[in-house]
């Protein structure tokens, strides 16, 4: 962190703030403290393991990193792109792209319906012409996940790229190297940081994706019921196993959070 | 500066994204009111019968009834102006156990005896459950029947089925004729909707090739699906049972509304949406 606001002084924070504060943690710890009192922990490991939880544990992981996998792939062109780049529409283009971010992720849904359905504008010609279909499969609920996670990716890597001392590049061309080797030497692992931030915030954006997933991939055990939609509808019919998998999604946000504290305060 | 500005952004924007819930979305499907289909007969003659009623009350009812109770809903409060009835739809086993976790209701009444004898034998009940209404399931497929289901047995090789989940009745219906009429469609092909009305968008809107609803559901539906019946002999009867809940706060407008629902009239407007007779 920046020090240099100018000395600090050893005095104690105003006391309003104090306790306004730790109303705030409280009520933010609370959910988390109930979570791990109703749950089960003698029973945990049995409702883990059982078939169902299994398969929306796999499904999850493999949907996940696939969808991460899919954020880097396409994101990065477009985070230069959109950092690098001045063109014509490039603020209505981050706009389409960053949409997701504030989009409901249900409606979401509804709009990969809209294009990718059977009935969807694309879907339709997929079908007919190639006799694809992506709802109702696990590449459908990898296409959602990808939807709202690409965002988070873009926006980390492009604040990254923007930020950070393009001289380098510079130096590095006027040095001979071609616009391949200058990205690939330089300017990654410059921003090595960002992207590693926005893989892993993308990443866990996909695992807790619930709306979008279940109105266009559906609802299918071992094949679309990720971790989220299991929770959701295993609450009436088995509440310890749907706590125990909320209980595993909880760590795991728990832990992108806190390894991911410094990237976001720290300098890039 | 600018490095700043985007740091500020950034963290703008996942507060944003923070506040817009990127977790679950559980009101995306249910709780919205249906469109009005069959036309009501419910006279509000009968309603306004006894002594007009007031205050509020809300109705914990089955997604299946959200045509007709909203209907209903609408001819009680005409002719009980002070009256106010909330009505909250989903999943039979869902509301249930919202009303065993202490969610306020006045009324609640269900597709199905199971999670009503819960409440019951829980103590949770005013008094006694009475049935108001039958049902019936059925198979609805896409407009036109393209893949030409006949029978519960052409379920298993049409493709992506959409049927309830077993914690709704209408999901342990379907897996009762299922299992009477032998056929087992396989489980990468059944996508589960919490309730019956997303059950049958699955088919209305979406890709699934068939669905097994309430035959009140594909009669609220209209032209965007069409029906293929059961044979009786594999179909399962719904009994809808009706009660008061101990934790109401306004036991003549719950008494009264469910006397109207129980009332001539109440049963004439549920027979024109499809139900049996109670």
């Amino acid at each position: 962190m920046s020090s240099a606001a100018g000395p600090t002084r050893r005095r104690r924070p105003p006391l309003l703030v104090v306790v306004v504060s730790a109303v705030t943690i409280a009520v933010f710890a609370l959910p988390l403290a109930g979570l791990l009192g109703r749950a089960s922990w003698s029973t945990l490991i049995d409702d883990l393991t059982t078939p169902d939880a299994v398969d929306s544990l796999r499904l999850s992981l493999i949907c996940s990193l696939a969808a991460t996998a899919l954020s880097v792939l396409f994101g990065l062109p477009l985070a230069w792109l959109l950092a690098r780049v001045e063109f014509p529409g490039r603020s209505l283009a981050r706009g389409l792209v960053l949409l997701p971010l504030v989009l409901p992720p249900v409606v979401g849904g509804v709009a990969l319906l809209s294009a990718f359905s059977r009935r969807g504008i694309l879907g339709e010609h997929l079908y007919d012409w190639f006799g694809l279909q992506l709802t109702f499969t696990t590449a459908g609920a990898i296409l959602a996940e990808t939807f709202v996670a690409l965002p988070f990716f873009v926006i980390t890597v492009e604040a990254g790229l923007r930020s950070m001392d393009r001289r380098y590049e510079d130096v590095a061309s006027s040095l001979g190297a071609d616009r391949w080797t200058v990205f690939r030497r330089v300017t990654l692992p410059l921003v090595a940081p960002s992207l590693v931030a926005g893989a892993v915030l993308s990443w866990a954006r996909a695992l807790g994706e619930f709306g979008a997933t279940i109105t266009f991939a559906g609802n299918i055990i071992g094949r679309t019921q990720t971790l989220p939609l299991a929770v959701y509808l295993q609450l009436e019919s088995d509440p310890d196993t749907a706590i125990a998998l909320s209980l595993v999604l909880l760590v795991v946000s728990l832990t992108v959070i806190v390894s991911l504290r410094d990237r976001w305060l720290g300098a890039s | 500066m600018m490095n700043a500005t985007m740091k500020a952004t950034a963290i703008l924007v996942v507060l944003a994204v923070a506040l817009t819930g990127c977790g679950s979305d559980d009101d995306a499907v249910s709780d919205t009111t249906a469109p009005q289909t069959a036309a009501a007969t419910a006279d509000e003659s009968t309603a306004a019968a006894t002594p007009a009623v007031a205050g509020t009350i809300t109705v914990s009812a089955a997604a299946s009834l959200t045509g007709v109770f909203t209907t209903l809903e609408e001819a009680f409060t005409a002719a009980n102006p002070d009256a106010t009835i909330d009505i909250n739809f989903g999943s039979s086993g869902q509301l249930s156990t919202q009303i065993q976790s202490g969610a306020p209701a006045d009324l609640a009444a269900f597709a199905d005896e199971a999670p009503m004898a819960v409440l019951d034998k829980a103590g949770l009940l005013a008094g006694p459950a009475e049935i108001f209404a039958r049902n019936q399931l059925v198979i609805v497929t896409k407009p036109g029947n393209p893949k030409g289901i006949s029978s519960l047995a052409d379920l298993a090789t049409a493709g992506i089925i959409s049927l309830c989940a077993d914690t709704a009745p209408c999901g342990k219906f379907a897996n009762q004729a299922l299992a009477s009429a032998a056929v087992s469609i396989p489980e990468n092909s059944v996508t589960r909707g919490q309730d019956v009305k997303a059950t049958l968008t699955a088919v209305a809107q979406g890709d699934a090739e068939a669905a097994i609803v309430y035959v009140t559901d594909a009669a609220a539906s209209g032209d965007s699906v069409a029906t293929v019946e059961i044979p009786e002999a594999d179909n399962v009867v719904a009994k809808y049972p009706i009660a008061v809940l101990g934790s109401t706060q306004n036991i003549e407008l719950a008494e009264a509304f469910m006397a109207f629902v129980l009332s001539d009239d109440g049963q004439a407007a549920l027979g024109d949406a499809g139900f049996l007779s109670k």
